[in-house]
Order: C-alpha cells, then structure tokens, then sequence
C-alpha cells in the first residue's frame, strides 16, 4: 500500500506552469498579432483617407484652387483620428497644412517616408496625380491612439487570460486538493488495512485463548470429580489390599489379590489421566522450587533414552552458566517426558532427539506478538527437536488442545501436548511449536528466570511404618460422604482420634467445643458459602497453634495462587493413597 | 524640383520685381499660371476612342497671336497624358486636318478666335479661349477673377466634340455651361 511513488506528486504543478506559460505565450502572441494587424489595418485606413483626400485635390491642386483645397482638408476635421494633414505640390511645398489643437504641424516639405508609423502616430502621403499627370502630394498624420483605446481594444483578450488564469489556479488547486485527498485517503486505507490484519490477529488470539480457557475449566471441572471418584475408588482398593494381605494364602485369595491389584493399577492410570487434565487446566497444585535445567536434563537422560528405545538417539546439549528457574521439578520432568513420547512416535524409523538448554530474553516485540500473555524478560528455554515427520500449520495450532491426538486410537489421550502447555504456562512461561512437515519438530518451553534463594531441600520420605502412627485429634472437614469416610478410616487406622465435619460452620463448632484438636485436615472447596482457606483462618483466630491440612484436586479458588502453593500451606492432592496422606500427616504435626 | 518650375519661379520673380518697379507684369504672371492650366487640362478631358493613335503626341496648339512667350512650352515639357506626350504648337490659323487635340484660340489677324472654334466645331479638340483675348467662348473660358486666374465651362461644346469633362475639373468652373 505503501508505495514510494506515491509520494508528493509535482505533475499537476508543473502541468500548471506549462499552461500558463504557453497561455500567457499564446495571450502575447494573440495580442501582437492583433496590435500588428490593428496597426496595419489603421494604416490602411490613414492610406485610404490620404488617396481620398489625393483624388479628391487633383483638380484644385492642378488648377491652384487653393479655397476648395482647404474645404478638402478641412473635410478631415470630421475624422477624429487625423492629427494633422497637408497637401504639397509638385515641388514638395505645402499649399495648405491642417493639424488639429495639439497635436503638432505637418512637416514644412513633403516627407520621404521610410516607416509609417511613428510614437503611435500613423503617418502616409499619397501623391496627387491625373492621368500619369503629378500634381503634388498630400500628407496625413493620425493621432496618437489613446492608451484607453489600446486597453479597451485589447481587454477582450485580456480579460480572457485573466479569467484563464484564475481558472488555471482554482483547477490546480483542486486538482491538489485531490491529490492530497487522495493520499490520506490512501494512508489511511493502509492503516485500516493494517489494523484489521492486526484485529484479525487479536481476534483469532483471543479465540484461541478464550478456547483454551473453555477447555480448561471442562477439563478442570471434570477432573476434579473425577479425582474425588478415584480418591474412594484407591482409598476402597487399598482397604481391601490390606485386609487381603490379613486373609490365608490360598489360589482364591490370590486370585482376589490379582484383581485388586489390577484395579488399582487401573485407578493409578486413571488418576494420571486427571492430573494430566488438570495439568491442562491449569489447576494441579503444584510444588515448585527452584532448579537447574541442567541437572534435570542429565537426571532424565537415562529413562528418556529407554522410553526413546534403541532407534532414536538422544543429543543433549546444556547451555553453560545456565540460569535457575522456578518450577515444579516432577511436572517438568513429565512435560519432558511427554515430548520425549511425541518424538519417538514422529520418528518412526528412527532418528535423533536433540534437548539443548540455555540462556534467552524475550523482549517486548516479541512478547507482544504472543497470543498469551506473558512478561518480557529473562528466560531458562528448554528445546526438544526431533527429526520426525514434522506438523502441518493446523495441526500445530491444535496441538495443545487437551484429547486432539494424531495417533492412532488408543495409542495417545491427546493429553501429553496438553499438560506441557498446561504446566508451562502454570509456571509463567510460555511453549512454543516450530514445525514443517517432513522437517522433524522443534519444541521450546520458555521458564522465567529465578532469582530467589534456593529452598530447603524435600524432606526424605518416610519409609518406616511405625513413624507413619499417630494419636493426636484430627479434625476432618469433607462435604464428599465417601471420601469423608474414606479418609476418616484411613485416620482411624492411623491411630488418630478423628472429628467430622461436613462444612466450614459445622467444623468451627465442634473445634469450639473438642478442645485437643490439634490438626485441622479440610478440602480447600467447601458448601455452604465459607471455603477451606477462610475456615482455615477462622479456626486460627480461635486457636493460634492449630496446624492445617489442606486437600484439594481443584486448587484455583482458596488456598493456591495462580497454581502455587503460599509460602506455609500444608496440601496433599486427591487422589491421595494411605501412604500419601500418612507421610504428609507426620509432617505437618512434626514440623515445629 | 523640375527645370519648368525653376523657370516658371523665376519669371514669377522678375513679375515681382517688375511690381516693384511700378512697371505691368501682370501679363506674364497671368499666362506663366493660364500656360500651367493649359498643360493641366488634358488630364481631366477624356477624348473619344480613335482621337489619338497610342503613342501619338497630345497637341496644344496656340493658334493666333501667342501670349506665353516660352512659358507653355516649359510647362510641357516632359508631361504626358496617358502615353501621349504633350507637344506644343503654334499655328497662324487652325482648321479640322490641324491634328490638335487642344486649341487655344487667342485669334489674329488671319483667323479670329470665334473662326478658330468653328472649324473645329464638333472635332475632338479642346477649345480653350481667354477673355484676356477676345469674347469668343470656347468649352473652356479663361477669366481673371479676383486676382486669380479661372475659367468658365460649356460641357454643351464639348459633347459635341465628343469630349468629357473630369466632374473635378467641372468642380472647379466659376460656371458650367450645359
């Protein structure tokens, strides 16, 4: 749109000038030739007046009548234009002279005349003569034409031109004025132009983003239920898996341990599928800390090289000096995973996986043109490439929605892309895809940098059963019936002295009256119009020393901030196991 | 300016002197002025087709006593009407074979003015008579009138003679005669 040429253009403008040069060329040419034409036809006119006046004094001239000479002459003074006039005999002397008041005399002898016109004057003799027979000459002079005359005799023309010109200048100042019109209309056309391409980006951004968001909250929703579901389902399972263990070896109770164990394994793959969901969404409660790429990508190499298999290579090239970052270790290790997953079924003949890390800023141009939102700043990027088949455009836009799968059915969930997306943007980065088909695939994964202290370092895990026992007074806060249950047996079996509670008033009430409660365990989402964070508070304005658990599959509301637990907040995640909430149980009421 | 008019100047001149003198020179004034109309008249006479052959001299013919002394011969010379030069003639007595195409009848002794006009009467010839010299009237009668030389005209002659008057030089007759 943008067309240099389409700059000022000086075309009209000199048009213009030419016009009126050629005009004012044409006025002056017309005007000469009229004045020369004027010129000659009065000099005519003054010829003629001199053979009339010569025809006419032939016989008074010949016969030296100079009385009807004079009454000739003085026939002239009926003709304004005759200044002066004189008739001469054939010696060349005037007979009788005429001039009119002013204007000066005839010349005292008849006149060789060279050049007719003289100081505006018009100047012609004519000899008298009869049949080859001279008789002498006459003379006539016109007047000086006046100026109003030869202004009044050329005004047409002028006014012509004047009119010409006015015309000239108020059609190039038109012609101007639609020019400069025409480029703004023409600047402006672009600017539209720009900004619908711009609003058309925006808009499939925000689409986009609205999307994912929509999928994000069906996900999340979904899996949340889900994970309550699971949390009895593996709670009910492993019940059973204790008290099968309690029974006599039999092929009938063994057969009954296969099935639970199978059951189990069933439910722990289901409960990945729903983390991977709420990965996705956005909502897994995640434990991040500070950490080095480097040595996670070291720490990984070994399981990617077997989940990879023999076929694919695996090139790991670690950036130096590399920044820490701020995530959580055991979603990034998985993100990785998955890619490292994606990879290996692109590359169906093998090929290389190449993960390299290093050092990046993003700055502000290219922060902008992102469809997510995110600071520019300094990045710890984590690329995984491939030299697999590669994506088409439309499939790298859909590559993160949560189900959308190119594999074969019951080869992918569609959830792997979808908890990498999930997570990183979780964590305040952002993932990007670079892909030709047949090209292979490069994935980037942008982290911030961190630059606070290093965290203390996760406690070992308990592993002695006698550790896991308790006996303090727990009160259990869950609008779920089953998984109150479930989790209350787990309590029970723990040793500990359990008060439920269905809500957040119900809760404050019995911690009003059970004095020894040391431990209040509550899901972070509860009925009745008061959440587990707010409950939390109450019952610390009450007791200042009282400890809390809090659960949760669904963490966006209370307890978590943008994903990520505040600094002191005790979580176990649904679904929890019997060890799970154990450990976490020793922990929280140990931690001094 | 032409030899004929310096001389006609000069005899003006030694009129003037003359005058001055006390003596009359009114005379050579008058015929230097009757001799230059003379010479002037046939351009403003047309005469019938036949009259003159083309080339043929235009005669002036003073027939009697002649009173310009060289003056007409001056004022001939060198002008010509048409192609026809003027030629000046002297003639005792005038008749039809005379070849003149202008008399100036001034009448002698052998034929008198009035004489001269009838034999020519009804030729293609200019009759020219002067009051100076007699009554005799010919188609162009010279008179002195008001110092001035003019002239009387009688058209009725001259159609007779087959001749015709320039309407100018009619403009210029004290009197026409039709």
């Amino acid at each position: 749109m943008n067309d240099p040429t389409q700059r000022f253009d000086l075309r009209p403008l000199g048009i213009a000038l030419v016009s009126a040069i050629a005009l004012l060329a044409a006025g002056s040419l017309l005007a000469t030739r009229a004045e020369v034409e004027y010129r000659r036809q009065a000099e005519q006119q003054a010829q003629v007046q001199a053979d009339i006046l010569a025809a006419s004094v032939s016989a008074a001239l010949a016969f030296d009548d100079r009385p009807t000479i004079r009454e000739y002459v003085d026939a002239l003074r009926a003709n304004p234009d005759i200044g002066a006039a004189a008739v001469y005999d054939t010696a060349g002397r005037p007979l009788v002279t005429y001039a009119r008041k002013g204007a000066p005399p005839p010349p005292g002898h008849l006149p060789h005349l060279r050049d007719h016109a003289t100081d505006g004057m018009m100047q012609v003799t004519s000899p008298v003569a009869e049949r080859d027979t001279r008789m002498g000459a006459v003379y006539v002079r016109t007047l000086p034409e006046p100026f109003s005359r030869i202004l009044g005799r050329h005004s047409g023309l002028g006014l012509l031109l004047i009119m010409s010109f006015v015309l000239l200048g108020v059609t190039s100042r038109a012609a101007a004025q639609l020019q400069r019109r025409a480029r703004q209309l023409t600047d402006i056309n672009a600017r539209l132009q720009v900004e619908m391409v711009e609003r058309a980006k925006a808009e499939e951004a925000l689409r986009q983003s609205q999307k994912m968001e929509s999928l994000g909250q069906l996900t999340g929703g979904v899996a949340h239920d889900f994970n309550n579901l699971l949390t009895v389902i593996m709670g009910g399972l492993e019940t059973i898996g204790r008290h099968l263990t309690k029974l006599p070896a039999n092929a009938e109770n063994a057969r009954l341990h296969r099935a639970r164990d199978m059951a189990m394994h069933g439910a722990e793959r289901a409960a990945t599928l729903t983390a991977r969901l709420l990965a996705f969404s956005r909502r897994q409660p995640l434990q991040p800390q500070a950490i080095d790429a480097n040595k996670l990508v070291n720490g990984l190499s070994e399981l990617l090289q077997r989940t990879l298999g023999e076929t694919v290579t695996l090139q790991i090239v670690l950036g130096a000096g590399l920044w820490r970052t701020h995530a959580d270790p055991g979603q990034l290790e998985n993100a990785l995973l998955n890619l490292g997953v994606n990879a290996r079924d692109a590359m169906d003949g093998g090929g290389k996986l190449t993960i390299e890390t290093a050092n990046t800023a993003l700055d502000p141009a290219y922060v902008d043109q992102l469809p997510e939102s995110i600071a520019a700043g300094q990045y710890v990027l984590i690329a995984v490439t491939d030299t697999g088949a590669g994506m088409d455009s439309d499939t790298i836009e859909r590559a993160f929605e949560p189900f959308f799968t190119t594999k074969d059915v019951g080869k992918g969930t569609g959830l792997g892309l979808s908890q990498v997306y999930g997570f990183v943007r979780q964590s305040g980065g952002i993932v990007r895809i670079y892909s030709e088909l047949g090209q292979g695939t490069t994935v980037k994964i942008y982290l911030p940098r961190f630059f606070g202290d290093d965290e203390e370092a996760v406690a070992p895990r308990i592993t002695d059963p006698a550790m896991m026992l308790g006996d303090e007074t727990v009160l259990l806060v869950e609008d779920h019936d089953e998984l109150r249950a479930y989790s209350g047996g787990i309590l029970r079996e723990l040793g500990y002295k359990v008060h439920e509670a269905a809500d957040g008033a119900q809760a404050l009430e019995l911690l009003a009256r059970t004095p020894g409660v040391v431990l209040l365990f509550t899901d972070v989402v509860l009925p009745g119009g008061m959440n587990g964070r707010q409950l939390a508070d109450r019952a610390r304005e009450m007791r200042p020393e009282l400890k809390v658990l809090f659960t949760t599959g669904y963490t966006r509301n209370a307890i978590v901030h943008n994903g990520m637990l505040d600094p002191g907040v005790q979580l176990i995640t649904k679904p929890f196991s019997f060890d799970d909430l154990a450990v976490k149980l020793r922990r929280v009421l140990d931690d001094t | 300016m032409s030899q004929r008019l310096r001389t006609l100047l000069l005899s003006v001149l030694a009129c003037a002197l003359a005058l001055a003198a006390g003596t009359a020179c009114a005379q050579p004034l008058e015929y230097a002025v009757k001799a230059a109309f003379l010479t002037k008249f046939p351009a403003f006479v047309s005469w019938p087709a036949g009259a003159m052959r083309p080339g043929d001299p235009l005669r002036i013919c003073v027939v009697g006593d002649n009173p310009f002394g060289g003056a007409l011969e001056l004022s001939a010379r060198g002008r010509s009407v048409d192609d026809h030069p003027l030629e000046i003639r002297q003639l005792p007595l005038v008749d039809r074979g005379s070849g003149c195409q202008v008399i100036y009848a001034a009448g002698s002794a052998r034929q008198s003015a009035t004489e001269a006009l009838q034999a020519v009467r009804g030729e293609p010839v200019l009759t020219v008579t002067d009051a100076a010299e007699g009554s005799a009237r010919g188609m162009i009668h010279f008179v002195l009138f008001g110092e001035r030389v003019r002239f009387h005209i009688d058209t009725a002659q001259a159609v007779q003679g087959g001749l015709a008057m320039n309407s100018k030089l009619l403009a210029l007759a004290l009197s026409v005669k039709r």
